[in-house]
């Protein structure tokens, strides 16, 4: 992989001379994005800003064209057997609550998660138990946060309708093993959904070869443009589902009383879509097949390794999850006792121009049960130089000097 | 502490840009939180130490040690200085506006309100007259007798007495002002011609004969010299267009001017005005208290009035 042509395709990576540059390790929370895919959306609304399947006109036809190639993209992306288990949405969590409120969980139910999920797999289950009555049960990791298989067969049982499991966390990089836990999961005759918000971007995903029954994950994390998103769902499971929003293009036909609605994805995406968003997203799938993920997975682990090794041995200074940086994708969550995770990423913002996340990630509960009240996140993506995670290595270890 | 150092440091920073007026915004509402003695909600004075800690470091990560460990200690120096600095600026701006100097009347120190020093420009003189140094404080008119020179509204309570010279820029300056202060106050007015421009010393003993022949056009002969182009002063033809102007007979008062005997009275005039003391133009006595150098009108006014002259 040649990182410095890869970065010269992302234009906040070699801004004009004299310009500080900025060391982007902010991408859990979004990545950067390519040109190809700042030009898709460009095109689309420079070109051909027109609705799509709705009209009739030859504007119309190509959105409908582009936003069918870029569903068809998607399911090559993640293997779906067909692309109508495509299911374009804004985002991870709409994902998520898209099958929170379709899957018609009764009273009792139990929904099976992670003891560190992120809140968009968490507060759509707490509001379903209060609506409706389900259960919430919660699976230990193991003390270094890595996925505790045992104590997660511990929790099946067949009242289990739901394991609902985030695949890579975004507190702390650590995956589970995906196909094992659908396995177990299908034993136990539970569906299983899987937010691959911080998996999709960093690893081949192959649903077929997985068995998962539904996935969800976010555009944005992974090139495509912001506010896009996909949720997976075998063919079979979206037929029998009920819509969450309804609406506009969701329906065959209405009465006054009654209504036929679309067969998936259809039925799923109410209203007008962002078709500029979709295309992007579609542009996002091309380039990131292009990298390959041998190159990807191969740079965020050198770059993850640096970290570790430069910023381990800080005093009180803790990483959240496995010390192995192997175990931890491209994610480095620490925090140091005693300091505002905030002051160490706004110091590192002002000093060096490094964007980092601190906080508590939309993992409070994790956090709160854990008494620690925030870490710094410095997450990588294929596009960043062993320079950057030196620069932000030397970058803590003064700030560490000096707080 | 640090709030309200950063709250009046960004809003002033604030009058070039927007990031600086957002930050002053959540600065106030930090501020009226803690009057309110409640914890900043905002963060913002973390914020805030957050970023300078981050901008010292580079430069030296022993002065970022040093404001992390005394953050509080040098909020509170900062906001004593800044508190001292704005009584300070606000006790300048008052004497600026009531004196025409940031320093108080007839100070010429450094001001940033009147960075020239223009309101205390003088011709001194010095260059062309022996007199013993002196400063503002030896100004007086106690023990001048001034019973000699002409006065306009001689039964006024209030008297101004002005030390000019028809030849310099800053009297010139001041003149009209003054004039237009006694037109208004109808105050007692001297106006004491003391040339500190050689070259129109005569001018002296014009006014002098003017006066003589009739006080009434003495005023008039004044306000003639002090707005024409200073460039005339010099040249006899226009003097003598001025006095035929105002009815008077030039030659007679060029007689009377190249007379000996104006000479010698003139000269003992000039001896009353050093009695001042004064040592530069314009010298002007609002009730006896001199200021020195061209005032703005206010100054005179207030001085004459009180603060709320209008
Ligand atoms: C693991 C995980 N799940 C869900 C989400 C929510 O993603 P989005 O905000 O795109 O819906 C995130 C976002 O950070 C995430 O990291």
């Amino acid at each position: 992989m040649d990182i410095q042509k890869i970065r010269r395709d992302f234009p906040l990576l070699h801004n004009g001379a004299g310009q500080k540059t900025i060391t982007y390790l902010d991408n859990a929370c979004q990545s950067l994005r390519p040109s190809s895919v700042i030009e898709a959306i460009n095109q689309y609304y420079a070109q051909s800003s027109a609705c799509s399947g709705r009209s009739m006109h030859r504007l119309a036809a190509e959105v409908t064209r582009s936003c069918d190639q870029s569903r068809s993209a998607a399911a090559k992306f993640l293997n779906a057997g067909r692309k109508e288990e495509i299911v374009f949405t804004r985002n991870t969590t709409e994902g998520i609550n898209l099958v929170a409120n379709s899957l018609n969980l009764q009273k009792d139910d139990v929904v099976l998660l992670s003891d560190k999920e992120h809140n968009s797999n968490l507060i759509p289950w707490q509001v379903l138990s209060r609506k409706k009555g389900i259960a919430i049960r919660v699976i230990p990791s193991h003390p270094d946060n890595t996925f505790d298989l045992e104590a997660y067969e511990k929790c099946l049982d067949n009242k289990v309708r739901l394991v609902s499991l985030g695949s890579t966390s975004n507190l702390d990089g650590t995956s589970l093993p995906a196909a094992e836990v659908v396995k177990k999961a299908h034993q136990n005759g539970s569906l299983v959904l899987l937010d691959a918000a911080q998996a999709a971007p960093h690893y081949k995903i192959d649903v077929k070869a997985l068995g998962v029954d539904f996935l969800a994950l976010s555009g944005h994390k992974m090139l495509g443009p912001s506010g896009t998103g996909i949720l997976y769902g075998k063919y079979a499971l979206l037929d029998q589902l009920d819509p969450f929003l309804v609406g506009g293009d969701t329906v065959a036909s209405s009465t006054y009383d009654s209504c036929e609605y679309l067969p998936p994805p259809e039925k799923f995406e109410a209203g007008l879509q962002d078709y500029a968003g979709i295309i992007g997203l579609g542009a996002a799938f091309q380039y990131l097949q292009n990298v390959g993920w041998n190159a990807i997975q191969k740079q965020e682990l050198l770059l993850n390794e640096c970290i570790t090794s430069g910023i381990r041995n800080l005093p009180q200074l803790k990483i959240i999850g496995p010390a192995d940086p192997k175990l931890r994708g491209g994610i480095v969550s620490f925090y140091i006792e005693g300091i505002d995770s905030h002051r160490i990423a706004l110091m590192l913002d002002q000093m060096a121009n490094i964007a980092v996340r601190s906080g508590q990630h939309c993992v409070h509960s994790w956090f709160n049960a854990h008494q620690i009240k925030g870490s710094v996140r410095a997450s990588v993506y294929f596009y960043n130089t062993i320079e950057e995670a030196t620069l932000f290595v030397t970058s803590l270890q003064k700030i560490r000097k000096v707080l | 502490m640090f709030c309200i150092v950063a709250f009046v440091i960004l809003s002033i920073l604030g009058i070039f840009s927007a990031t600086n007026r957002s930050l002053a915004k959540e600065a106030l509402d930090c501020v009226l939180r803690r009057v309110t003695l409640r914890p900043c909600n905002t963060g913002f004075d973390e914020k805030m130490k957050a970023r300078i800690l981050g901008s010292v470091i580079t430069r030296s990560e022993n002065a970022a040690r040093l404001i992390n460990s005394h953050f509080e200690l040098l909020s509170w120096t900062f906001f004593i200085l800044m508190f001292a600095s704005s009584i300070y600026a606000v006790r300048s701006s008052y004497l600026f506006y009531v004196t025409g100097s940031c320093n108080g009347l007839n100070q010429t120190a450094f001001c940033v309100l009147d960075p020239q020093g223009s309101s205390n420009q003088i011709s001194g003189i010095d260059e062309t007259c022996k007199v013993k140094p002196t400063t503002a404080a030896d100004l007086t008119l106690s023990g001048v007798n001034l019973t000699d020179f002409p006065i306009m509204n001689s039964n006024s309570k209030d008297t101004i007495v002005m030390i000019g010279s028809y030849g310099c820029d800053y009297t010139r300056k001041a003149y009209p002002l003054v004039r237009e202060l006694v037109d208004k106050s109808k105050a007692s007015f001297i106006y004491l011609d003391y040339p500190v421009k050689e070259k129109t010393d005569y001018l002296s003993r014009v006014g002098f004969c003017v006066a003589k022949q009739d006080p009434g056009k003495y005023w008039q002969f004044n306000d003639t010299l002090f707005a024409a182009d200073k460039a005339k002063l010099e040249d006899v033809s226009f003097i003598e267009e001025t006095l035929t102007g105002l009815g008077m007979d030039s030659k007679a008062i060029g007689f009377c001017a190249s007379d000996p005997q104006t000479q010698a009275t003139v000269t003992q005039q000039l001896d009353q005005i050093l009695k001042t003391n004064f040592y530069g133009t314009p010298t002007v006595f609002i009730n006896g208290d001199p200021l020195i150098g061209p005032k703005p009108y206010r100054v005179y006014a207030i001085k004459l009035r009180g603060l709320w002259y209008w």
